[in-house]
């Protein structure tokens, strides 16, 4: 294996006939520049919302409005009440952790699904996350893996609820990445995995006839 | 199922009788070449971005070795293992051997041209290894036994109809009708997969140099399935898909779906760095990548065929090409078809191979028009017809290049004398005369003429030049 190594490196450096060097790209100044993007009025911070609502309505995914702890709470049972949901997997992260989300639905009656068994979680009817971003003109959720965060619960389950809170709202993917790259510019270390979702999952394989709902959830609830 | 000899001819001719095919080539190509259009005229600075896409895939080829070596270190730095494969053979040799090592009885895996390439599949039945297809298009060519037929639709040659038979018949499940419920029926049956299997392969769309992160777009969420759930994660990464920055994926991410579907953005987007974190909750133990060589080092020798390593495999050529849109992909043989099989598939496979690929252009030039990354088709095509001709391996084309040569000397010769010029035109109105129609036209003419006249009428030559004409209107008017 390091024979195929070093033939690959050495035909590429014969066929650039050496003159590769690595390019110096400017980088930017990451971190001034997220924190410049950070800053957005409250009217800012609204249109953002609006063409958010917007965009994830454009990719069939079902938003709930909501503008405080009660109106989730009360969007969040609606939709339990409305799917008969009976059971549920979620994260363990922090604005779930302070909304009391997991107590909520336990006292509704849904059981919890542990995320560290893959079967059962994709036998439960709803995966409930929040999210660590969200990108305003394509109406992308991004989410980011850790100990707290599995993948599988925005995945395995036929439902995926994802609480927004606009002031995680960025304006289009450019500037998600400033602030992404500002992080690790900062020592962060990069997650294992982070994902982008825009709307549930879909294929047009058969005869380019949009069908929803393929391998990933079905359906997907924002509420923001 | 291997990939038989290149017939390009031959197997255009097939596909243009075939009615139900022609229809869906027309379906898919329309549909998707205007939601490129739609999605792209959004953008208001599209022309920048293409640009922009095309200077960075030019800078990161350009200095190649660098970045390789730098994406094995972040890669590494993760905790993932990176492989190197010079070929086909080799690439199918180390996953096989990852799947052994893990004791892995049964694989799923998501849409990856590269995997198609290499022929992984069959690689993995001789070693007694299930593995399923999980991308619905690939699911349904593989329970056909067929191969693709386009980058990004790969089924897009089958009619619904077509489709419900072969479900019905291999799964042994009623007759359904509709999309939704063929759908169904896949992903039940997938997700039993999903959930067994040892290991999952994917490819990647890019490969970012500076953090070791691969990205894998789709829309379905079985890349998210096949890279998240099974123990083991292989990724088969063609050494060209490399990007220096990991802001770099904003730009490429912009332009990718929309050249692609049309789509704003896919519906998943996975940038996966090594393997799960020791707190993850899940995700793969292990992470392992395949770097894939296989003939792209060597198109780094040719500047003027360099830029085909740029392609970011959005099949935007594909929609937009007159001659896609008739033949279909099966036509060209292999895995990649259209304008980027024309060029790739010779340069990777050797010219010898695949001679008939670089005319099988007429050089309109709309796929350059609408690639992202600028790739100019036309003159890579140009330059490669060139190599067939010079090539030693002349068998298919020896009657005709000696021909054509003979004819276009005879050519010159006959425009640099003009009084030869001038006899041969007299001398040819009247040797026409045999051929010609009532309409003026000549129909069909012999041999090499009619190679040109099988296809296509040629207005005959008049009984006066131009020049003549010219001459006797000005005498006329003084």
């Amino acid at each position: 294996m390091t024979n195929s190594r070093e033939e690959i490196l050495h035909t590429i450096r014969k066929g650039l006939n050496g003159v590769s060097s690595k390019q110096n790209f400017a980088d930017g100044n990451f971190p001034d520049e997220a924190r410049e993007i950070k800053q957005l009025t409250i009217e800012q911070r609204s249109k953002l919302r609006t063409q958010f609502i917007s965009e994830l309505k454009n990719v069939n995914t079902n938003v709930l409005e909501a503008h405080d702890e009660d109106e989730i709470k009360k969007a969040l049972l609606k939709l339990v009440k409305e799917k008969k949901l009976e059971s549920f997997s979620i994260w363990e992260s922090q604005y779930l952790k302070e909304l009391k989300i997991k107590e909520e639905l336990k006292n509704a009656g849904l059981k919890l699904v542990t995320a560290k068994n893959k079967n059962r979680i994709a036998k439960s009817d709803i995966g409930i996350t929040e999210v660590d971003y969200a990108i305003a003109d394509t109406g992308t959720l991004v989410l980011l893996a850790n100990k707290n965060q599995p993948r599988s619960v925005s995945l395995l389950p036929p439902i995926h609820l994802a609480i927004v809170q606009p002031e995680n709202l960025a304006s289009n993917i450019k500037d998600l990445f400033v602030i992404l790259k500002s992080r690790l510019a900062e020592g962060d270390d990069i997650t294992s995995c982070m994902t982008f979702i825009t709307g549930p999952s879909r294929t047009a394989d058969i005869e380019l006839n949009l069908t929803l709902g393929v391998h990933g959830p079905k359906e997907l609830f924002v509420i923001v | 199922m291997g990939y038989h000899q290149i017939r390009f001819e031959k197997d255009s001719d097939k596909a243009i009788h075939n009615e139900s095919l022609q229809k869906a080539l027309v379906n898919v190509t329309d549909r998707f070449r205007s939601a490129r259009n739609k999605a792209s005229s959004k953008v208001s600075d599209w022309e920048e971005l293409r640009t922009a896409a095309r200077k960075i895939k030019k800078d990161t080829i350009a200095n190649l070795d660098h970045y390789l070596v730098q994406l094995e270190e972040s890669v590494k730095r993760a905790g993932g293992k990176v492989h190197w494969a010079k070929d086909a053979d080799e690439a199918s040799r180390i996953i096989v051997n990852i799947a052994k090592d893990g004791k892995v009885k049964s694989v799923v895996k998501s849409k990856s041209m590269a995997t198609e390439e290499i022929e992984l599949n069959s690689s993995f039945e001789q070693a007694a290894i299930k593995v399923v297809e999980t991308d619905l298009g690939e699911y349904i060519i593989q329970l056909a036994g067929e191969h693709p037929s386009h980058i990004i639709a790969p089924a897009i040659h089958k009619t619904k109809d077509d489709i419900s038979k072969l479900f019905s018949e291999k799964l042994g499940i009623p007759y359904y009708e509709k999309p939704e419920e063929l759908t169904k029926v896949a992903r039940e049956k997938l997700r039993s997969e999903f959930l067994s299997a040892g290991m999952g392969v994917s490819g990647a769309n890019f490969a970012v140099a500076e953090t070791g992160t691969i990205v894998v777009v789709e829309n379905e969420g079985n890349a998210r399935l096949t890279t998240t759930v099974p123990k083991i994660h292989v990724a088969l990464v063609g050494i060209e898909k490399l990007i220096p920055r990991y802001e770099d994926l904003s730009l490429f991410l912009t332009i990718l779906a929309r050249s692609a579907t049309g789509q704003k953005s896919s519906t998943y987007v996975s940038f996966i760095t090594g393997p799960k974190r020791e707190a993850d909750i899940d995700g793969p133990e292990e992470f392992h990548l395949v770097l894939l060589d296989n003939g792209r080092s060597k198109i780094l020798e040719s500047e003027q065929t360099r830029e085909s390593l740029y392609c970011i495999r959005c099949g935007a050529c594909l929609n937009n090409c007159p001659v896609y849109r008739h033949v279909g992909g099966h036509s060209y043989g292999w895995v990649y078809s259209g304008p980027i099989g024309a060029i790739i598939t010779p340069q990777l496979m050797g010219i010898d191979k695949a001679p008939e690929l670089p005319f099988a252009s007429s050089l309109c030039g709309a796929c350059h028009d609408v690639c992202p990354v600028k790739i100019d088709f036309p003159k890579v095509l140009l330059e490669l017809r060139k190599n067939v001709i010079e090539s030693k391996e002349k068998n298919i084309r020896a009657g005709g290049a000696f021909l054509e040569k003979a004819g276009i000397k005879f050519w010159r010769f006959s425009v640099e004398h003009e009084t030869i010029y001038k006899l041969l035109n007299k001398l040819s109105y009247y040797f026409q005369t045999p051929w010609k129609q009532s309409n003026g036209k000549l129909r069909s003419l012999p041999y090499p003429f009619s190679r040109w006249t099988d296809e296509r009428d040629f207005p005959s030559v008049a009984k006066k030049t131009f020049r003549e004409r010219w001459k006797e209107l000005k005498d006329e008017t003084g």
